[in-house]
């Protein structure tokens, strides 16, 4: 193992893990919210890929500019989601159904798009899909760059969302005990419909940046939703930050991984990384006391 | 009791009357077949549900447009041909019992194959119990020619290892001083894509090409920067892709990133794609891929082929289309030197014979085959000129010169 090898891939494994962080966070968003497992949030990353390649096919603009619509009608689609189909789930159960329910959604929107897109790969040609410049000896590509800037953009104003502000402080009180949230005048009801529209929007971001540096076709979210859940679980069920740190550890091992081990067993890690967690540390390495309940 | 008398009788005259039409319709049919003047009819299993489903309806499409043309042409041996096409939903099961009833409940005269490997080996097998003819347009992997088959024929113009030959002879005979002296590998872990790449792995290290670099990857397989990163830091003079579509279109990108730059990059089956300028742009320069068909081949019954196509269909055939039609040129072949198209094993082996000895002009090019029903052929050799994609390899149906090394990507 050569030494510009070895630099290149821990560059490689840091930008790898800022995507993971930013396409996981609204997963772990939702399960703290509402203990829903939402398997459709990879199938709305793609969906907001094809938009963002649509968007740049009809129009000629930059992708990144398909995130003034993207943003705010996946929050909307968020909301409505959560107040016309979550919400009926029984609360019993709400964990199980959900799964279930949100299965059909991400079954619906690859069925939408194979309908309106064709199977066909698509991929945004960009004039700067191949530019990179050196730092160190090791390459640092700039659509990759832009993915990772998203990326902490986007967790940082989150993270800041859910501490600082009067919302935030609603939606942990809402995420910590439902009913003391509610014995203190918080409308749970409206505040878990914002949160849930709180991931869905991460998931326009998310969606926009994988666009920019990957070939997308309706199924592709197939290969994302496995990754993702072993992300969120390491990191402890309903904490941003530890899926953010989970997702760095997992993308920088996985990257690592690739040079003495190859593609194949490479990507076992992250599902060796998941039993491991549950064996150890059922409630994930860094996240709150939260996930102990469930 | 009179109404169980009346019913007994009934169903009596019903079944007597079920067996007379039994063997009215027995006779006819017989009578026909002696006489010449009834359809051939031929039976195929695609899958056109399922996973094989797109490649399932483009084989149909080239099956029904062969059809068509011969039907507008005289027939063969004088009679019209009819197909007789099932669907097997992309399984394996389905498509040894779909076999077993064209040939033994509906009686057909002949049977084409139908698409990929996993359904063509099955197939096949019914159809050398029954010793029926069985040449088939898609099942590239070795795996279809070690199963002792004396009966199949591939009807494409090379299996998957040979699909680089015409560029394996080129690199080998270049000068010293522009010979590539090292080479990396990318593959797919899936028989056809590794049997190209490993094809023209073989004859390079028996050249002397270094293999510096190779690296296999599941198909699943999105993120290509670590392949890349390992290829970059082997640096090694040419890029070999055993790819499908999108793994080769994301390692390009991937490469392009680290700034590695190749004498000469080739990936099999991406480049060939309508969609992978889209995606790559002018990148594509110099980028070359092996191809069992292109419209523009100058092979004599091509232009005929696309021009019939085209006009029914609305636009020109692919790959899949052709060589359904090669399938229909090669049985049609066999049958006219026959002179008889039936079940009867006496003729069977005859059309099995004959193409065991004969070569046979096609859309793709004259087709032999060996014992296992291996096509003696290579692939063209095709590379992005100016922005098309052009043959370049071999010398006599090339359409422009073989550009190396290649331009930076």
């Amino acid at each position: 193992m050569s030494g510009p090898l070895l630099l290149q891939s821990l560059v490689l494994g840091v930008l790898l893990g800022g995507l993971y962080a930013l396409l996981a966070a609204g997963l772990t968003l939702y399960f703290g919210v509402m203990r829903v497992v939402m398997i459709a949030h990879s199938a709305f990353l793609i969906l907001a890929a094809y938009l963002a390649w649509f968007f740049t096919r009809e129009t000629g603009l930059d992708p990144l500019l398909s995130l003034v619509f993207t943003v705010p009608l996946f929050f909307g689609a968020g909301v409505l989601m959560q107040r016309l189909l979550i919400s009926r789930l029984r609360p019993a159960t709400l964990t199980m159904m959900s799964v279930l329910l949100t299965f059909s959604i991400a079954l619906v929107i690859e069925g939408t798009l194979g309908f309106a897109f064709s199977g066909t790969h698509r991929r945004i040609r960009l004039p700067y899909s191949g530019a990179h410049f050196e730092l160190f000896g090791a390459s640092i590509a700039v659509v990759k760059l832009i993915g990772f800037g998203l990326a902490g953009f986007s967790l940082v104003a989150l993270y800041l969302l859910l501490k600082k502000t009067r919302f935030g402080q609603a939606l942990r009180a809402t995420m910590q005990h439902k009913d003391a949230a509610q014995l203190v005048g918080i409308n749970t009801d409206r505040v878990a419909g914002y949160g849930f529209g709180l991931g869905l929007a991460t998931a326009a971001i998310g969606g926009t940046a994988l666009s920019l540096d990957s070939t997308i076709y309706p199924s592709l979210h197939w290969h994302w939703i496995g990754p993702l859940m072993a992300v969120i679980v390491v990191g402890g069920l309903g904490s941003v930050p530890g899926a953010a740190i989970a997702a760095m550890a997992l993308g920088l091992g996985q990257s690592l991984l690739q040079i003495p081990l190859g593609t194949t067993w490479a990507q076992t890690f992250f599902y060796v990384a998941l039993f491991a967690t549950l064996m150890l540390r059922p409630q994930g390495f860094f996240g709150g006391r939260l996930a102990q309940r469930f | 009791m009179k109404l169980s008398n009346g019913l007994r009788l009934g169903a009596l005259l019903s079944t007597a009357a079920l067996v007379l039409t039994g063997c009215l319709s027995g006779n006819s049919g017989q009578g026909g077949g002696e006489g010449g003047e009834d359809p051939i009819r031929i039976g195929i299993s695609l899958p056109l549900t399922g996973d094989f489903s797109e490649p399932g309806k483009g084989v149909r499409r080239g099956y029904e447009a062969w059809a068509g043309y011969v039907n507008a042409n005289g027939g063969l041996l004088g009679r019209q041909v009819e197909l007789t096409i099932l669907d097997d939903q992309s399984n394996a099961d389905r498509v040894a019992a779909d076999y077993e009833k064209l040939i033994n409940q509906d009686g057909v005269d002949l049977v084409f194959g139908p698409f990929s490997t996993r359904l063509v080996v099955p197939a096949a097998q019914v159809a050398e119990d029954y010793g029926f003819l069985f040449v088939e347009p898609a099942g590239a992997a070795e795996e279809v020619f070690t199963q002792g088959f004396d009966n199949l024929f591939y009807a494409a113009p090379a299996v998957a290892n040979d699909h680089y030959n015409h560029l394996a002879e080129e690199i080998l005979a270049m000068p010293a001083g522009e010979r590539p002296e090292t080479a990396a590998y990318a593959v797919m872990d899936d028989p056809f894509a590794q049997g190209t790449a490993y094809g023209l792995k073989e004859k390079l290290e028996a050249g002397g090409v270094r293999t510096v670099a190779d690296e296999v990857y599941p198909p699943n397989t999105t993120d290509f920067g670590s392949i890349a990163a390992k290829i970059a830091d082997s640096n090694a003079d040419i890029m070999v892709g055993g790819t499908q579509y999108q793994d080769a279109v994301n390692l390009i990108v991937s490469l392009r990133q680290l700034g590695y730059q190749p004498d000469m990059a080739a990936f099999s089956t991406a480049p060939t794609n309508p969609e992978f300028p889209k995606a790559i742009g002018q990148q594509t320069e110099g980028i070359i891929s092996p191809t069992g068909y292109t419209p523009e081949a100058d092979y004599p019954s091509n232009k005929e082929f696309v021009d019939y196509y085209t006009e029914q269909n609305g636009a020109p055939p692919n790959e899949d289309e052709a060589n359904a039609w090669t399938t229909g040129q090669v049985v049609a072949a066999a049958v006219e030197a026959a002179g008889c198209a039936d079940p009867a094993p006496e003729c069977q082996g005859k059309l099995i014979d004959w193409l065991h000895n004969n070569e046979v002009d096609t859309v793709v090019g004259p087709l032999s085959w060996d014992e296992a029903g291996r096509p003696q052929g290579a692939h063209l050799i095709q590379q992005y000129v100016d922005g098309e994609i052009k043959i370049v390899l071999p010398e006599d149906t090339k359409e422009a010169d073989l550009i190396h090394p290649k331009p930076k990507w």
